[in-house]
């Protein structure tokens, strides 16, 4: 039902919306280097000392130089590896945990007061026992990232999958739909928005969780950078290595945001 | 029970119907006799909550009476299996589908998804008036042709008994008696025996050739009439000197 021909008034409004977007665009660009300069110029005249909190120019020199020694790549990929890693195993075995816990009622019931109680726990305090069980390697990292996201994708598929539309299940049990039909043409379809929405919440909670571990446990990654930093007082290192962790998260929210478009079509 | 020429294409012998909660039993159907003719349209009518849409899904089989029995052609209901096509109060497309996926969802779930059954289901969608919206998801189309699709998926597989669940209830007034009477035209085009469970008595009038009434909860038949409107559309009846003598007697009978 698409209109070829384009009225005037109609192109006036797509006029609109298109300077609007633009607008919004340069809004958040200049809020950046708003900012940036702010810094720059506090750690210039020395209004607050450079030393405590770095300066934009300094954090770009540091980039630089790790770059150059060539440990840039490889801080950069061990905490990307351990974060992905810990997130695809989060993400997988939460869905599959809620679809289990979805298909039985029984099991629901059973287990809803410890998935309640691992959610409430601070990971952190598990931080000792992971070290005695994966020594302090990439392993340790990685468990401590699936722990922190695997309930958060359990508790948000779960609900998801027990949102299905009542009516429609009855729709699809009047055609004598079993379960498992029911469950692959009803119930994983109209949860695709909900899996987005966990996949974005994780990619945050991925981030914490390496990181995290690499404050208990590391020998390289952006967190050992933060850690090593802070411990040695070189607040430039520890600002680059944030601002890196800034743009890498941004990055895999940008390509959520991209399945999104992708694989959920939204309304005319 | 045989099938002979006389039998019923849908018969309740004296059911009856409880829910359970933690709060206790409630009765819902009590004692409830009726039966459905070959290619005949019943509608079911009711005071509000009285248990209409109970009384569809004991016929669809999707609830089981503690007592009594509900046969399709002399056999148990529970033997009947993709005998039934059910359409609810909203269309309940499934909006990450076609329109064309939508019809054909019947068939996969039943695995009677053939090229022959796929293109008989979409000639259905052509001859009333959807061949060109095919490719459409549902939020792409008007109520009425939501509703509309929704009564071909309900055809697609071929079913021998509609059950239609106020399928009209979410349309505003206009597109109602529109969708009315095209859905009308298409279960009589198709001969296709209907029970329809309404709470709107100018509804069951303009489309049912037999109206049975039921009581408050627990639901029983209080009353079962033969319209005699048969070879009328909807919009006709609605415009017969008899119509509003129905409507008279059929509120008395509810007693709302």
């Amino acid at each position: 039902m698409k209109n070829e021909q384009i009225s005037a008034g109609h192109a006036a409004f797509l006029r609109r919306e298109k300077k609007n977007a633009a607008v919004i665009r340069a809004a958040r660009a200049g809020v950046l280097l708003l900012l940036l300069g702010i810094w720059e110029l506090a750690a210039a005249t020395e209004i607050v000392d450079p030393f405590i909190i770095s300066s934009p120019s300094r954090v770009a020199a540091t980039v630089a130089e790790l770059w150059k020694n060539g440990s840039l790549l490889y801080h950069v990929g061990t905490t990307l590896w351990e974060t992905l890693a810990g997130f695809a195993i989060a993400v997988s075995l939460g869905s599959l945990i809620a679809l289990t816990l979805w298909w039985s009622e029984r099991a629901r019931k059973i287990f809803e007061p410890y998935i309640v109680v691992i959610n409430s726990l601070p990971k952190i305090a598990l931080g000792p026992v992971i070290i005695v069980w994966f020594g302090s390697g990439s392993a340790a990292i990685v468990f401590m990232t699936v722990l922190v996201g695997i309930i958060v994708a359990v508790m948000n598929m779960l609900g998801g999958f027990l949102a299905t539309d009542k009516n429609k299940i009855t729709l699809l049990r009047s055609m004598g739909a079993s379960k498992l039909q029911i469950l692959t043409k009803l119930v994983i379809p109209s949860a695709l928005p909900q899996f987005i929405g966990m996949l974005k919440v994780c990619v945050g909670m991925a981030w914490i969780g390496s990181i995290m571990g690499e404050y208990i446990a590391s020998k390289a990654g952006l967190g050992y950078l933060i850690v090593y930093g802070g411990q040695v007082f070189r607040l430039d290192l520890v600002m680059a290595a944030t601002l890196i962790l800034c743009v890498l998260a941004a990055g895999m929210y940008a390509l959520v945001a991209l399945a999104e478009k992708l694989l959920i079509r939204s309304p005319k | 029970m045989n099938e002979t020429p006389d039998t019923p294409v849908l018969s309740f012998e004296n059911v009856y119907y409880a829910y359970h909660t933690k709060g206790g039993e409630t009765l819902a159907v009590r004692s409830l006799d009726f039966s459905l003719r070959e290619g005949e349209f019943m509608a079911v009518i009711g005071p509000s909550g009285c248990g209409k849409t109970t009384v569809l899904s004991l016929a669809a089989g999707l609830l089981s009476p503690f007592a009594g029995e509900i046969a399709v052609r002399g056999r148990p209901v529970r033997e009947s299996a993709g005998k039934f096509g059910y359409m609810l109060q909203k269309d309940e497309l499934f909006p990450w589908r076609t329109i064309r996926k939508n019809i054909v969802l019947p068939l996969e779930v039943g695995k009677k998804n053939t090229e022959a059954n796929r293109e008989k289901a979409l000639s259905l969608a052509k001859k009333y008036g959807l061949g060109d919206f095919l490719s459409y998801y549902p939020d792409q189309l008007s109520g009425g042709m939501r509703q509309r699709a929704a009564l071909i998926r309900t055809l697609a597989p071929d079913p021998e008994i509609l059950l239609l669940d106020e399928p009209f209830s979410a349309l505003d007034y206009q597109t109602r008696l529109t969708v009315c009477n095209d859905v009308y035209g298409i279960i009589r085009g198709e001969k296709k025996t209907a029970l329809l469970v309404t709470h709107d008595i100018s509804e069951a009038i303009s489309l049912a050739d037999r109206i049975l009434v039921l009581s408050r909860r627990p639901a029983t038949a209080v009353a079962l009439h033969e319209i005699g409107f048969e070879a009328m559309t909807p919009l006709e009846r609605r415009e017969s000197p008899c119509f509003s003598a129905w409507f008279e007697k059929l509120w008395k009978e509810l007693n709302i």
